[in-house]
């Protein structure tokens, strides 16, 4: 019953992701996304953070409709990056690269394209798929959903946020300190008071949420762009992009268990697309009946983690829309994009903005069509802009950063913030400090202090009251077995990543 | 003279020509803005919203803007400044733009009044602006969860006189209407406000699913912003304040109907412009805006999304509000809201 009534409200989310404004709206970001994710080094989060401005004066359902688009045009630009020019967008493209690039020497980059773009289309339909099953279940439990479990939850998500962002467990947890007290600047959310703006009228509005994310991961990343002085030396031509029935036959297989891997892993909240991309590709290596010849062009080891990094991407829509926690650093920025629009992700979200939530769960199926009949015929026109000098494209990103955060308040105090941060990006990222987890910090401490009042009001000022109502209970003993889980899975992705870097893949 | 000479001062010729074509051409149009008060307005209108898009004040302000930029021939533009529960939008239309008319302020109950009676220091007074004219209102229901054990009003309010320790509700803002609301009503029943437990909420959207859910026992809005929990059946509405029914819950009955009087904090929406803004421009927007209030279309607009038209020139307007900030001060000051 609850499944055929989501399955309307699917159906009636692509009649309106389906009309010409909506598909407009798709194939821009698409073709967008695919742009910016095309160029060396910017993945799908610095295209997410340079155009989340661009998108928020949209009617939000367009906006959040371009926004997903730009999302899955990026990852998709990212994989053509990966396997022409060796350089992956994002960490979960690493694993693209190891088979993807040389069969790119090999002359077979095409195929490779094709099977990509294919593995990300069937794992889109896999990722609309389970959140039909997925969705009607959270939605029924939205109104359960109180602040003590509200509380609970942002103590899950900022655990996990703080053993998933890599690296050192002290750099992450003072980075996510130093998130959560640019937070407490301006007024409070529950005394509506100001604090910490030591008089200056600016600061009494807080600092703005797109201009941290413009300074963080677009102004840092055209500062590393200009220090790297990045350039795309493109081997071989790609050849056709349309794979041969051979390669499709070869490569079924390890689409599905990869997608199948991806999707699920994926619903773990936190689980990122690195993880299970990675995860797929060593799969399909023990279970090959040659693995000897993985790593020098099969196939096989382009296809499983693509399929699973995308299903993984399309499943982080799940704990995303329903319990607000982003697995991965694209999905924080559009975290952000959604509290823009007034829509705080959560239980809740599926039961007052069906329509909404649809409308853009359809359209990322149709973004992702879009890919496939968009972009196959236009790799060369993708490939040959990788080749735009950087000296070019660094003040035009500029340009829409310095727009971007003027435009959210029309203040310039926004754009000096954005540049701030841009310059503490640079220097946190050479000094290799994690900015994941500031971002999260920022966006989430808010909610984790204001459910945290809430609880206590509720409670007459105990806090025990979280430890003695079910759902909140659960919820923290879950927090506890994800963060072991995931601390487990991400070592063993930081030791692959290592190795892989030692055997010269340039991994962001 | 050289040639030399002769050719710089040629140029110096065209220069002066320039020069005093733009004086003059400046002069003119000056002349043109002072001279006839039609012209107004002659540019863009900047019409500040304090809160994010979507909310009651914000689809006000869209519709009062579509109708008004027909009848000027200019755009006047909707800009979201959210944040301080209205304060930081406010604060930007009254006290950092210029007062030319081109920068109005939709003002809120929340953001004038009750926050000159909630703040021991507020950011904007009653002083930093002309109140030009109100647009909408709207009625307070009181709403608990739809199994909750009370039949109705009266005898929810005999269990809160009872049992004040055990009455939780959820508020938009720790000085908005729902906590002026409350304490009114709280007031009117002898019941201990001090006791009670406040829930602050970023607004309806947030605080109507936590009575539904059960979180908290009551949540006290404007009848649009629970109409929707209402429709899905997930709340109950036990009364509605002021002397009438609202026209939206024919159904429902007063406070007063229930025995509780004196019930008067309603939620209102409408047009304000920094001190010092010309009188003309505060005319035309009080002409205009009477105007746009006979109009159907704009009538069914304000129905759909559950506001009563409520016209009220500068002059009245401004001595209601005025007799409004000394009554909740008065309130604020008495339970303990103000700080």
């Amino acid at each position: 019953m609850l499944i055929i009534e989501t399955f309307q409200l699917l159906l009636a989310g692509f009649a309106s992701a389906l009309t010409p404004e909506h598909l407009l709206m798709a194939a821009l970001g698409a073709l967008i996304g695919t742009f910016v994710g095309v160029l060396p080094g910017l993945g799908p989060t610095s295209a997410i953070a340079i155009l989340l401005p661009v998108t928020a004066v949209l009617e939000p359902t367009q906006g959040m409709i371009m926004l997903a688009g730009i999302y899955y045009g990026a990852m998709y630009g990212g994989s053509t990056t990966a396997i022409l020019l060796n350089i992956p967008g994002e960490l979960s493209s690493v694993p693209t690269c190891l088979d993807g690039y040389p069969l790119a020497k090999k002359g077979r980059g095409g195929p490779a394209l094709g099977i990509s773009a294919l593995a990300s289309f069937g794992a889109g339909v896999l990722g609309v798929i389970g959140l039909v099953f997925f969705a009607p279940i959270l939605a029924d439990q939205a109104l359960k959903f109180g602040p003590p479990e509200y509380f609970a939850l942002m103590i899950l998500a900022l655990t996990l946020m703080v053993s998933l962002s890599g690296g050192s467990l002290v750099k992450s947890f003072l980075m996510g300190a130093f998130g959560y007290s640019l937070a407490l600047v301006g007024l409070g959310p529950s005394s509506g008071m100001p604090r910490f703006d030591y008089g200056v009228p600016a600061l009494v509005g807080g600092f703005d949420m797109i201009s941290i994310i413009i300074g963080l991961f677009a102004i840092t990343e055209v500062l590393k762009g200009i220090d790297e002085k990045r350039t795309a030396t493109l081997i071989g031509k790609p050849g056709s992009v349309y794979p041969k029935k051979e390669d499709l036959r070869v490569s079924a297989g390890p689409m599905l268990r990869g997608g199948i891997i991806g999707f699920f892993l994926g619903l773990l909240p936190g689980c990122s697309a690195a993880i299970t991309s990675f995860l797929a590709y060593d799969m399909e290596k023990k279970l090959s009946k040659h693995p000897e010849k993985f790593g020098q062009g099969t196939i096989e080891g382009v296809a499983a983690p693509e399929a699973a990094n995308n299903a993984t991407s399309s499943a982080g829509f799940i704990p995303l829309f329903s319990l607000g926690i982003p697995s991965s650093p694209p999905l924080a920025i559009l975290l952000a994009g959604l509290m823009i629009y007034g829509l705080t992700p959560g239980p809740v979200l599926f039961e007052q903005n069906a329509g909404f939530v649809w409308t853009v769960i359809a359209s990322m199926f149709v973004g992702n069509a879009m890919l496939l009949v968009l972009n196959l015929p236009m790799v060369w026109v993708w490939v040959k802009l990788t080749r735009v000098p950087y000296g070019i494209m660094a003040p035009i990103i500029l340009m829409f950063c310095t727009i971007g955060a003027y435009s959210v308040r029309n203040s310039m105090f926004d754009v000096w913030v954005a540049f701030l941060f841009g310059g503490l990006g640079y220097v946190f990222s050479k000094y290799k400090w994690p900015v994941v987890p500031l971002v999260l910090c920022f966006i989430l401490g808010p909610l984790l202090e204001e459910s945290f009042i809430q609880t206590m009001a509720m409670g007459s000022g105990d806090l025990s009251i979280v430890l003695f109502r079910p759902l909140s209970l659960t919820i923290l003993l879950a927090a506890g077995a994800l963060l072991i889980i995931s601390m487990m899975l991400n070592r063993r992705t930081q030791q692959r990543l290592k190795e892989e870097r030692d055997r010269g893949v340039d991994v962001a | 003279m050289s040639r030399r000479e002769e050719e710089s001062l040629k140029g110096y010729k065209q220069w002066a020509a320039v020069m005093m074509s733009l004086l003059l051409a400046a002069a003119v149009s000056a002349c043109g803005n002072q001279g006839t008060e039609s012209a107004y307005p002659s540019k863009q209108v900047e019409y500040i919203v304090p809160y994010s898009a979507g909310g009651g004040v914000d689809l006000v302000a869209r519709a009062a803007a579509d109708y008004l930029s027909k009848e000027w021939g200019q755009p006047i533009v909707v800009v979201n400044k959210a944040g301080g529960g209205g304060a930081v939008g406010a604060e930007y239309a009254l006290k950092q733009a210029k007062n030319d008319g081109y920068t109005a302020l939709a003002v809120n109950v929340s953001n004038t009044t009750m926050l000159a009676a909630g703040m021991k220091t507020p950011p904007i007074t009653n002083e930093d602006q002309v109140y030009t004219t109100r647009i909408g209102k709207g009625t307070l229901a009181f709403a608990v969860k739809a199994d909750a054990p009370w039949k109705d009003f009266a005898e929810f309010s005999t269990w809160v006189r009872a049992n004040p320790e055990q009455l939780t509700w959820t508020s938009v803002g720790p000085a908005g209407f729902s906590a002026f609301g409350i304490a009114e009503w709280l007031d009117a029943i002898g019941a201990d406000f001090a006791k009670t437990r406040m829930i602050v909420t970023k607004g309806a959207s947030d605080s109507v699913p936590k009575v539904a859910g059960g979180h908290a026992i009551l949540a006290v809005h404007t009848v649009g912003e629970i109409m929707p929990m209402l429709q899905a059946g997930k709340v109950k509405i036990l009364a509605v304040s002021g002397d009438t029914r609202s026209q939206f819950l024919p159904d429902i009955p007063t406070a007063e109907e229930q025995g509780i009087q004196g019930l008067s904090v309603f939620w209102w929406t409408g047009v304000s412009f920094a001190k010092g803004t010309p009188e003309s421009v505060i005319r035309k927007w009080e002409e205009a805006i009477a105007k746009m209030e006979k109009d159907p279309a704009f009538l069914q607009k304000l129905s759909e999304i559950q506001v009563e038209p409520a016209y009220a020139a500068s002059e009245a307007f401004t001595k209601e509000t005025q007799a409004e900030t000394t009554y909740y001060l008065e309130l604020a000051t008495k339970k303990g809201i103000r700080k």
